[in-house]
């Protein structure tokens, strides 16, 4: 199938920010790393018919993939809530402007676990 | 220097970082993707980031110290690459 | 080859959001309605022709009832394939029914999914006019 990955990104862009924005959520001010995240997601999704975080592990196990379809925001919210992004940092709180200074950090790290 | 041994995603641009870290610093390491990994390697790994209590990437092992998300300071202290 | 323009529907009709099917001179064709901005496409579906306006359209994107494909209505050009088909539960009932199913299935995977033709379309006198 010769899907255009441009096409397809804008169509997961109009798709995520209606999901995203009502848990205020935006798009990463970073445009390189949302077009390359978006484009991974594309590959990701023409593979496996689910558009996967491209940052966390696919184990082929419904209950363990169903938390990285992207957004997976809910899945990971107080986590995400802290470190004010999503893990692949895709998504940022909407009154980030500075996306380089959230740090990366896993969820025990941070305390929540 | 300690050894550094990491789990990462080929589809993952913060192990694309962690890669780069390492090498522009001319630190040795080695790394397995994950994702293009057979499945007795990821098997492996996951029982091994269950332990850690880690599940996303990069997974980055410095010793005995386990690092999960780009950390560049971290690995900075950890390696004494700042001396 | 010439093109006229016909009198489809009433653009009153066709509230923002909806699809409707229209047959005019021998072609199926649907008119969305993406927040007032019309386009015309065919109505049936790149990959088995089922008829597009039982579908669901989001902005632009417009999803097949069947299999769930997807085309971008101002292109037609195809977004996302069909999903794919499992027949496992039915080939528990019988070795001869299974036999079929696999043949059906590897048959279905090499149906290629084409984009859909698209129309033009102008607004006269509240009047929608597609181009055949």
């Amino acid at each position: 199938m010769n899907i255009n990955t441009e096409s397809r990104k804008q169509a997961l862009r109009y798709f995520y920010t209606k999901i995203v924005e009502p848990m205020g959520y935006k798009f990463s001010p970073d445009n390189d790393l949302v077009e390359f995240i978006l484009e991974q997601e594309v590959n990701l999704e023409g593979k496996y018919g689910i558009p996967f975080c491209p940052c966390q592990p696919i184990r082929h196990n419904r209950e363990h993939d169903m938390k990285i379809v992207c957004p997976c925001i809910p899945f990971h919210r107080k986590h995400f809530d802290a470190m004010q992004r999503c893990w692949c940092g895709l998504f940022v709180h909407q009154d980030v402007t500075d996306p380089d200074s959230l740090p990366q950090l896993s969820a025990k790290e941070m305390g929540l676990e | 220097m300690e050894k550094v041994t990491m789990y990462t995603l080929s589809t993952c641009p913060w192990c694309r970082k962690t890669k780069k870290f390492f090498t522009d610093h001319n630190v040795p390491f080695e790394f397995t993707d994950y994702d293009l990994a057979d499945e007795g390697t990821q098997s492996k790994i996951n029982d091994e980031m269950d332990i850690a209590g880690a599940d996303a990437f990069p997974f980055v092992i410095i010793g005995d110290k386990i690092i999960v998300g780009y950390q560049p300071d971290v690995y900075t202290r950890l390696l004494g690459l700042d001396k | 080859m010439s093109e006229s323009f016909f009198r489809v529907i009433r653009a009153s009709e066709i509230a923002p959001g909806g699809i409707v099917a229209k047959e005019i001179n021998g072609h199926h064709l649907i008119i969305c309605n993406n927040n007032g901005e019309f386009h015309a496409l065919s109505g049936r579906c790149g990959h088995m022709n089922a008829p597009l306006e039982m579908g669901t359209l989001d902005g632009t994107i417009l999803t097949c009832p069947l299999h769930c494909a997807q085309f971008d209505i101002r292109s037609g050009e195809v977004l996302s394939g069909p999903v794919p088909m499992s027949f496992t539960s039915e080939k528990e009932a019988s070795p001869r029914r299974a036999q079929h199913l696999d043949k059906a299935a590897e048959l279905i995977e090499r149906i290629h999914t084409e984009p859909i033709s698209t129309f033009q379309v102008k607004i006269e006198d509240g009047w929608i006019l597609v181009a055949l």
